[in-house]
Formats: structure tokens, C-alpha cells, sequence
């Protein structure tokens, strides 16, 4: 339940993170056209979490920009502070999200 | 912008001089898969998902036969380019209607050292707009000689 929960952070940030570099990647050459159907796709996303989550991913965002970030190595890839191993084994296991200690961001395992 | 070396982020398990797909949705799937299969990449969905995103926002078929599918995902850690070329070619809706031959998918992470997501895409605009170094590339056979083409050597 939270893994699905997490998936659909990670891709709302995949599209934020799109949204923001439209007009970067435009200069480089290529066609961008679809921006609106990309903000639809984003609401549409956004419809399908649970509205106290998003809220703390959006507030996360605001203050952080990245709300959601990998965990690589025990190390938060947000502030790269090591995480004790007791998160990352509990992390793994679907019951709960945990938070970096040190910058709050929400934690995603890549493994 | 800078020009970066780009040779740090291609792999040899990353490298195919014989894409199979015979559409859009089969060529970003058949690169995307040597991600997943070299475990680059573990949540393969989930970039798919992003990359078919990126697509709705404009082909990424640059023109000319290129094609950058391309995005950054919470799913990676690490910023990568997979390589793969078509002989016949695809429709990949590129601007110019024109099949693409040459694919460059770049996967990075939300945020990468030295923030060089950009200039990565850059710096393959660049290499690409040469069509000397675009013949060379629809005529590459092996990963050294991929290399050596896009080091400018």
C-alpha cells in the first residue's frame, strides 16, 4: 500500500520535474507542444493520492523542491546523509513512509 | 552552454547496433529494457511511464534520424545514456517526418552531480547536428568504435 502510495510520488515528481524544464529543453532544439496535456495528466495524478499526502508532498516541494528522493547506499540522495540501517531494512518493507532525519524529504528505495 | 565528455555516461550493456522495434512504443520499450536488464534501472513502470509522459509533451525525435527520448526520474541514481540504432529505420513522429535511425535515451535522476542533465542533452545536440558524425553513427558496429565517435577521436 505505501509502495503504490510512493510510485505515484515519484511519478507526480517526474512530471513537476518535466513541467519545470519545458522551456530548458525547448532551447536545446526540441518540440514542445504538449504542455497542456501534461498539466492534465499531472491533475489527473495529483486526483489519485490521498489529499493529506499530497499536501505534505506539495509542502515538502515548495520548501525543498525535491519532496521524494532515492535512497542509494543508506545514503539520502536529497542532503546525502547516511541513513541508519534500521530505516533502510524497515524502508523495504511496504508499512510505513519514512522521512530523512536530517532534511525531512520523503524516502524512496531503489533496490 | 557546456560541452561535457559525454563517454563517461554510455556502457558497453547499454549499446545496441541492432534495435528490433518497429514503432515508437516498442523502440523507447526495447531501450528502456537495457536499462532493466544491465539493473540500472529496477522500477521499470515507472520510467516508462515517465518517458510516455515526456512523449506527450513533443516527439523526441529531433529530426534528421535522431531521436533523444529522454527525462529525469526519482527511480535512477545515476545519469545514463543508452545507445541503439536502427538500420531501416521508424516512424517516431519526429519533427520532420522522417524515419529515425539513431536512438539516445537519457535517464537521470532528479537531482545529479553537477547538475549536468542539461548540458548532457546539450552536448548530444551538438554532436548530432554534425552529419559527419550521424553517417559514422549509422555505420558503427561496435561499442570502441561508438566511443570513439562521439569523443570526436
Amino acid at each position: 500500500m505505501v509502495k503504490k502510495d510512493l510510485e505515484l510520488l515519484v511519478s507526480l515528481q517526474d512530471i513537476d520535474l518535466m513541467i519545470e524544464e519545458v522551456g530548458d529543453v525547448e532551447k536545446l532544439g526540441f518540440s514542445v507542444t504538449g504542455y497542456s496535456e501534461l498539466r492534465k495528466a499531472r491533475e489527473e495524478l495529483a486526483a489519485s493520492i490521498s489529499k493529506p499526502l499530497l499536501f505534505r508532498y506539495e509542502r515538502l516541494r515548495a520548501k525543498l523542491k525535491r519532496a521524494i528522493v532515492p535512497v542509494k547506499n543508506d545514503i539520502c540522495l536529497g542532503c546525502f546523509l547516511r541513513q541508519p540501517t534500521a530505516i533502510g531494512v524497515k524502508g523495504r518493507e511496504d508499512e510505513q513512509i519514512f522521512t530523512c532525519e536530517n532534511c525531512g524529504r520523503m524516502l524512496y528505495w531503489l533496490d | 552552454m557546456q560541452r561535457i565528455d559525454l563517454t563517461h555516461y554510455f556502457k558497453d550493456n547499454l549499446f545496441s547496433n541492432n534495435i528490433k522495434a518497429n514503432s515508437k512504443q516498442d523502440a523507447i520499450a526495447e531501450l528502456l529494457d537495457m536499462f532493466v536488464e544491465s539493473k540500472y534501472i529496477r522500477n521499470r513502470e515507472i520510467v516508462l511511464e515517465m518517458l510516455h509522459q515526456r512523449e506527450t509533451l513533443g516527439s523526441t525525435g529531433i529530426g534528421k534520424g535522431v531521436a533523444i527520448p529522454h527525462g529525469r526520474t526519482t527511480a535512477a541514481s545515476d545519469v545514463l545514456i543508452a545507445f541503439g540504432k536502427s538500420e531501416k529505420g521508424l516512424d517516431f513522429n519526429a519533427i520532420d517526418h522522417k524515419p529515425v535511425h539513431l536512438f539516445f535515451m537519457v535517464i537521470a535522476p532528479p537531482n545529479d552531480d553537477g547538475n549536468v542533465y542539461l548540458p548532457i542533452l546539450g552536448s548530444l545536440v551538438t554532436i548530432l547536428n554534425d552529419k559527419k558524425n550521424r553517417d559514422a553513427l549509422q555505420k558503427v558496429e561496435d561499442f570502441s568504435q561508438f566511443i570513439s565517435i562521439i569523443s570526436g577521436d
